[in-house]
């Protein structure tokens, strides 16, 4: 090293010292232009609402002038879809959650045809808003399932040839590598969702492959079509019982605020349900339910032994009884 | 809490949704060529929905099977003429082999709430194909008729045994193909970039040679920091010999602390490695600067160098999965694709300056700034890999 001048070290030095610190300046400046990082804490409760009543179907659904897809913002990064009961009685809710880069719909309706029922414009649509408010640009959607269920991946055609999207698939293969789970249904897995922590678990009982997802940063629990205000029909108790008592385990180590899910089908009054396939729904409870509702349903999974409808005041469990029978003539 | 007594027989409630309630009996195919001796499709369908009449269909069920199929023949005839079966585009036929007719009463039958699924399983032993390999590299396509309603959607399933996991498609009313499904396998490469599903093309006919692809995305445009090191090896002289010795030993070194890497028995975590490959940029651009001949120690420096290099490619590495039944050869494969980047690295870099070497301000004018610039760049990397 002693073959150069002094004069020379300076100058090389000095050389070295600008390109570093002006690829440093690109750096920071560049940094601070590029769209500001969403954060997910999961120590402090993110807000959010629901309406004071979704929208129920109509008395006739050839005058039915509602929207196809209900699109309720429960905060500015959770999105709660219906559809409307008069396209089909189901009613069923769809979830839209975001993280950075990426946006997951949980669920496809209950109808195919995209005239009828134009989920996927209607999440495109929401999808371009979010990105605008956010400053972000071609984020990905993962198309997944709370389960298995036809009533539930209706419209998964309309989102095949999008671009930018994950098919999850409907096959229990497919879902089980998707969320990583190689232990169904008993392991609980963290997902992330653009920086957004879930926890995912197998809860069947309804449906083979039924998930539950704890949302950290809202503290949702969404319980699909396992526990929600109407008629549970299970398929496997034992499984079931098993499931409940985990989604209750979950909310013993974690805060929950509501739990969500896929269905209302009990009317106001406590114990009675809408019969099955009502397309008018004039006095529904709230969708979210509580942690004693959750308690209640914990009970019943040591009360039940035999198959048969048990009522409770805010859900009913049909266990494996077929879908069709109904309690209220 | 109060019990309620099942109650039947309530099932004219329904007016206006009975026709959008055809979502519980859905109809699913399941589609099996895992075994290419026994090839079969089975068909979950609510026939006394569908194909046949409530009544037909309970009738049928309360039969012995010889019965049962001349009752149901002219059901599974119609399914078969609107269920087209294509293999590379050519239809091929199937064959009832077993079914299984459940039902619980009538009533739940015309209940079409109450999905009440009769199950059909056909062979496909005819597909035409020469051989099992034919098989794994045959597409295949599902398409239901015009004509024939079954209760949609129709979930398909299709299980290959060259694949991990199935594949899934939905048919609607609307939407009656499934379209062409390749039976090959989909690698944990599929989907990412358009360079790795090019690679994907390329392993169709040339095996392993979608694994020289990503070593070679491993430089060229992936590995940023390499190309400024063998850079900073090419600016050090003007004689090609001395270029020729430093990438020999850089890529021995590499090639075999990859190998290592890999393999699982070498392991240094990457917040160590990465800061390490941007001060060996500094010190290689540094050494340049200062003793522009090539010393006996630098061949050290650069092979120690080579050797850290290589734990950084084996980190981007171990982020995809090396087949397990040919990890030598895919291993292989990729560090071949490493030496082709780096070649063309040096490639481009001759055709951009080389043709100036004999200049006698070469060195002044180009070899020195430039090589100023890569000491620059590296700090860049160092400070930013260690403060931020
Ligand atoms: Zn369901």
């Amino acid at each position: 090293m002693g073959l150069i001048k002094h004069s020379e070290k300076l100058r090389i030095s000095a050389g070295i010292a600008t390109v570093a610190s002006l690829l440093l300046a690109f750096d920071v400046a560049f940094s601070a232009m590029a769209p500001a990082h969403l954060a997910f804490p999961l120590d402090e409760r993110a807000p959010g609402e629901f309406p004071d009543a979704w929208i129920h179907g109509s008395k006739s659904a050839m005058d039915n002038d509602d929207p196809a897809v209900q699109v309720h913002a429960y905060n500015e990064h959770t999105y709660i879809l219906r559809e409307n009961k008069a396209i089909n009685y189901e009613g069923a809710f769809m979830y839209l959650f975001f993280g950075n880069e990426v946006a997951m719909l949980i669920d496809q309706g209950s109808t195919s045809s995209p005239a009828l029922f134009p989920l996927r414009e209607v999440v495109d649509e929401i999808i371009d808003g979010w990105e605008e408010r956010n400053g972000q640009e071609d984020i990905e959607l993962i198309v997944a399932n709370s389960h298995l269920h036809g009533d539930h991946y209706a419209a998964w055609n309309q989102f095949v040839d999008r671009p930018n999207t994950v098919m999850v698939g409907l096959t229990h293969e497919e879902v089980m590598a998707f969320w990583g789970i190689d232990n169904y249904p008993q392991q609980i897995v963290n997902f992330n969702l653009g920086g957004r922590e879930l926890v995912v678990t197998g809860t069947p009982g309804h449906q083979g492959s039924e998930l539950a997802i704890y949302d950290g940063w809202t503290d949702l629990l969404y319980t699909g079509d396992m526990f929600y205000r109407g008629r549970l029909y299970l398929e496997d108790w034992d499984a079931w019982v098993a499931s409940i008592r985990k989604l209750r385990s979950i909310a013993d180590q974690n805060p929950v605020v509501h739990l969500v899910n896929n269905h209302i089908e009990m009317t106001a009054k406590s114990g009675v349900d809408y019969p099955v396939g009502t397309t008018w729904q004039p006095s529904e409870p709230p969708m979210q339910m509580t942690l004693e509702m959750l308690d209640q349903a914990v009970e019943a999974s040591f009360e039940i032994e035999e198959p048969g409808i048990y009522t409770y005041d805010d859900f009913l469990i049909y266990n494996q009884v077929p879908w069709s029978y109904t309690t209220d003539p | 809490m109060k019990l309620k007594k099942v109650i039947c027989g309530l099932f004219l409630l329904f007016t206006t949704s009975i026709a959008q309630a055809h979502l519980l009996n859905m109809t699913n195919l399941h589609l099996d060529t895992t075994n290419p001796d026994a090839v079969t499709l089975r068909v979950k369908i609510d026939l006394g929905q569908s194909l046949l009449s409530p009544q037909d269909y309970w009738r049928t069920v309360n039969m012995g099977s010889r019965e049962q199929w001349v009752n149901i023949e002219p059901a599974v005839n119609k399914l078969l003429d609107g269920l087209g079966i294509f293999v590379n585009g050519v239809a091929v036929a199937a064959n009832l082999e077993t079914w299984s007719l459940v039902a619980t009463s009538l009533e739940a039958i015309e209940n079409p709430l109450s999905p009440q699924m009769a199950e059909l399983t056909f062979n496909l032993n005819n597909l035409g194909l020469e051989s099992s390999t034919a098989l794994a590299n045959a597409s295949i396509e599902l398409r239901i008729a015009e004509w024939l309603e079954v209760p949609w959607p129709a979930l398909l399933r299709i299980d290959s045994a060259s694949r991990q996991l199935p594949v899934s498609r939905l048919l609607t009313s609307s939407d009656r193909s499934s379209r062409s499904v390749p039976l090959s396998a989909d690698s944990a490469i599929a989907g990412s970039s358009f360079a790795a599903k090019l690679a994907m093309e390329f392993q169709g006919w040339i095996p392993g040679l979608s694994w020289v692809a990503i070593g070679f995305q491993h430089i060229i445009p992936w590995g940023l920091d390499h190309i400024v090191f063998v850079l900073g090896l090419f600016f050090l002289s003007t004689r090609l010999s001395t270029l020729f010795y430093q990438v020999s030993c850089f890529t021995v070194a590499h090639s075999l602390s990859l190998g290592l890497a890999t393999l699982g028995m070498v392991s240094v975590p990457a917040s160590i490695v990465e800061p390490l490959i941007a001060a060996s940029i500094i010190f290689i651009a540094v050494d340049n600067l200062c003793s522009p001949v090539l010393s006996r120690w630098r061949f050290v420096v650069v092979t120690l160098f080579g050797l850290l290099h290589g734990l950084g490619f084996a980190s981007a590495l171990s982020e995809l999965l090396l087949p397990a039944e040919n990890f030598y050869t895919a291993l292989l494969m990729f560090n071949l694709g490493v030496e082709a980047g780096q070649i063309a690295v040096l490639a481009l870099a001759f055709a951009a300056v080389g043709w100036l070497r004999s200049w006698t301000a070469y060195t002044e004018r180009v070899a020195r700034p430039a090589t100023v610039t890569i000491a620059g760049v590296g700090t860049y990397w160092l400070l930013k890999r260690v403060i931020f």
